[in-house]
């Protein structure tokens, strides 16, 4: 293999580094601006409790592009089965274990209601989902009018977007700093260390080129010093918080389907050309289904995550989460045109969108100039994008 | 090529008939594909080959006639029983997915699995970019890595991608619908090359073109076709410029070997 193959098998990846890159410029950018607050465990924790609602949507949201479609009903939607859930704990008095799978099954139903309108009846997915948005700020507004904002009394419930996972009681090391965070994180590390070189040397076994071994060093201390340094950030406040933890679990579900799994890989064989995939028998049906099955299911979590956030349901819930949603998946590198798009490049764009929010708050920037600030990171992002694609071709 | 009296043809189309509404677009053609042979399928569009291909690959449903694959009768529904029975049809638009690299698209709707959870079945990566190498090696082709994406791949390599991914299954038959339309020169070349490595290990196939040299280098034997019937069945032999002269002449109704046969049927 040549310099220029190797560059070429490669250049895939520059898309992602350049994002990379953007994210470390903006926070070091919002770091020395608010004088080390944006960094601040206390902020960073209310950052991560805060994004982790799109960044569940964005997930779903990443497939729904994929195979090239678009889902704008899911802020809403997230907002109905928020109030759903409220309603069912205060008035219904049933209790969170019950209340938690009917949200579910109910955003699943919703969802293989939009793949029917969608596959079976052939309605663009834009039509149907609009039509979506306005039924479910219909059902918003009709669940919550007699009582309007529902306040959420139950304190696990209300844990799940604002609590954090407990530590061990009685430890009298390092005072201050969430121990249960600091040893989650070191298993994080070194889970991703033996991973990263088991599959060094399964590869190589089977002869197939790796990194060199200086390049490999490289990233296991480049990632293994991220995931501490953001430990140690968050074990200084109160830990890992309960939102931050499903988010990473729904992260790593979902990274794991799209990339080791075949209906992962049939997911994006769809978005990359229909025709072909139909005569290589995979279902286009069936995987649209799945695809909007997934991101009904999603929108049930995302909206369980707002409300204990907000530990209410309010008539407005949801208003313009399905754009920051699509927003995010943007800005991660999902492709308008389908077929290309990772669900962790989405996570990474939620969370240069929510360090955007936050540090222009901490430095109380005026509202409207948040807004283009925004979209010019948006547009920034998708015209880099087709740019590198551009240029790889 | 003299085929052998003793096994069965690999293929055996019998007076197949197709109708679209009130078009006889095939009216009651035979094809027989000896094992090992290289068969070209000519003639003027609308003569009805590629709807022909298409009852062979499974994709349409005959309304009259029968197949029979290696001596035995067959019914097909749809493309993946023909693929089941060994036949394979290397589209003329690819069917490939460019967003994929070159292992997922040989093994698209084929993956293997290393285990079931459940609905996911977990892709055996590893085993499938060593065969798909081995694949590719197997044939001469030149890709440099099996995990290149298959849209940063000349024209040339994606065709060979296609054709690959068709004899990644030990299929015995492999139809190709205008392979080299659309190719550069030195691409045509590498393809017909493929072409004939395929024929070297025992693959059988039909290749319809509309560049006459194409089938000449590379077929045993040649079928035209003209208005849902055939016209034309012999091995190829002779000059290109006489093979040529001939061919058109079947292939714009000047000539045709079955005329009388025809009658009679119509008769």
């Amino acid at each position: 293999m040549s310099f220029k193959d190797v560059l070429k098998t490669q250049q895939h990846n520059i898309r992602e580094y350049g994002m990379y890159i953007a994210f470390v410029a903006i926070v070091v950018f919002f770091s020395i601006s608010t004088k080390g607050l944006f960094v601040s465990s206390r902020n960073i924790g209310n950052l991560v409790n805060a994004m982790s609602y799109i960044a569940v949507l964005a997930v779903g949201m990443t497939l729904v592009i994929v195979i090239r479609h678009i889902d704008l009903s899911v802020g809403y939607l997230a907002g109905f089965l928020g109030a759903v859930a409220a309603i069912s704990l205060k008035f219904w008095h049933l209790p969170l274990y019950a209340t938690i799978p009917l949200v579910l099954g109910l955003g699943l139903l919703a969802g293989l209601f939009t793949a029917f309108l969608v596959a079976q009846m052939k309605i663009p997915a834009f039509v149907a989902t609009l039509a979506g948005w306005l039924g479910f700020r219909g059902a918003l507004q009709l669940a919550t009018r007699s009582t309007g904002t529902i306040i959420i009394s139950d304190k696990i419930f209300n844990a799940l977007g604002n609590g954090f996972i407990p530590d061990i009681p009685g430890v009298t090391f390092l005072p201050g700093v969430h121990k249960v965070t600091l040893l989650l994180g070191l298993v994080a590390i070194i889970l991703f260390i033996i991973g990263e070189i088991n599959n060094r040397k399964k590869t190589q076994a089977y002869h197939f080129e790796v990194l060199s071994m200086n390049m490999f060093i490289l990233k296991l201390v480049f990632i293994s010093v991220v995931i501490a340094g953001i430990t140690w950030v968050l074990a200084g406040y109160q830990g890992l918080s309960w939102a931050a933890v499903i988010l990473v679990l729904v992260v790593l579900l979902y990274s794991y389907i799209t990339t080791k799994t075949v209906i992962g890989r049939h997911i994006y064989a769809v978005g990359g050309n229909p025709e072909a995939a139909e005569l290589n028998g995979i279902s286009v049906k069936k995987i649209t289904f799945f695809v909007f099955g997934s991101m009904g299911l999603l929108t049930a979590l995302s909206g369980i995550l707002y409300a204990s956030w907000l530990r209410s349901a309010t008539t407005i819930a949801g208003a313009g989460m399905e754009f920051d949603a699509i927003a995010a998946a943007f800005v991660g590198g999902v492709a308008v045109a389908g077929g290309v798009g990772k669900v962790t490049g989405s996570i990474l764009g939620a969370l240069v969108m929510a360090s955007l929010t936050n540090g222009m708050n901490l430095l109380g920037w005026d509202i409207s100039i948040q807004y283009i600030v925004r979209a010019l990171v948006l547009a920034g992002a998708v015209i880099f994008d087709v740019q590198t694609r551009k240029g790889a071709k | 090529m003299e085929p052998m009296t003793e096994a069965p043809p690999v293929v055996e189309m019998r007076n197949i008939k197709k109708n679209f509404a009130a078009v006889q677009a095939l009216r009651g053609v035979d094809l027989t594909l000896h094992h090992g042979e290289v068969l070209g399928l000519v003639g003027d569009n609308a003569a009805g080959k590629s709807t022909l291909m298409k009852v062979l690959s499974g994709a349409y449903i005959p309304d009259g006639g029968e197949i029979l694959i290696e001596g035995k009768k067959s019914h097909m529904t749809d493309p993946l029983d023909a693929r089941r029975l060994g036949i394979e049809m290397v589209y003329q638009d690819l069917a490939i997915a460019n967003n994929l690299d070159v292992t997922s698209n040989v093994f698209l709707g084929r993956e293997s699995v290393s285990t079931q959870l459940g609905p996911f079945g977990i892709l055996d990566s590893r085993r499938m970019e060593q065969e798909a190498q081995r694949l590719l090696d197997r044939l001469k082709i030149d890709i440099p890595s099996v995990r290149l994406l298959v849209e940063r791949l000349s024209g040339g390599q994606r065709q060979a991608v296609a054709i690959a991914r068709a004899m990644a299954f030990n299929s015995k038959v492999i139809i190709m619908d205008e392979p080299t339309a659309a190719l550069s020169v030195a691409a045509i070349s590498k393809v017909l090359d493929l072409v004939r490595e395929l024929k070297a290990q025992g693959a059988s196939i039909i290749i319809i073109s509309h560049r006459l040299e194409d089938i000449y280098s590379v077929s045993d034997r040649l079928m035209v076709m003209r208005n849902g019937r055939k016209v034309r069945d012999s091995a190829v032999t002779g000059d290109i410029d006489n093979f040529r002269e001939r061919v058109v002449a079947y292939m714009i109704g000047a000539r045709d070997d079955f005329a009388r046969e025809a009658d009679a049927v119509a008769g």
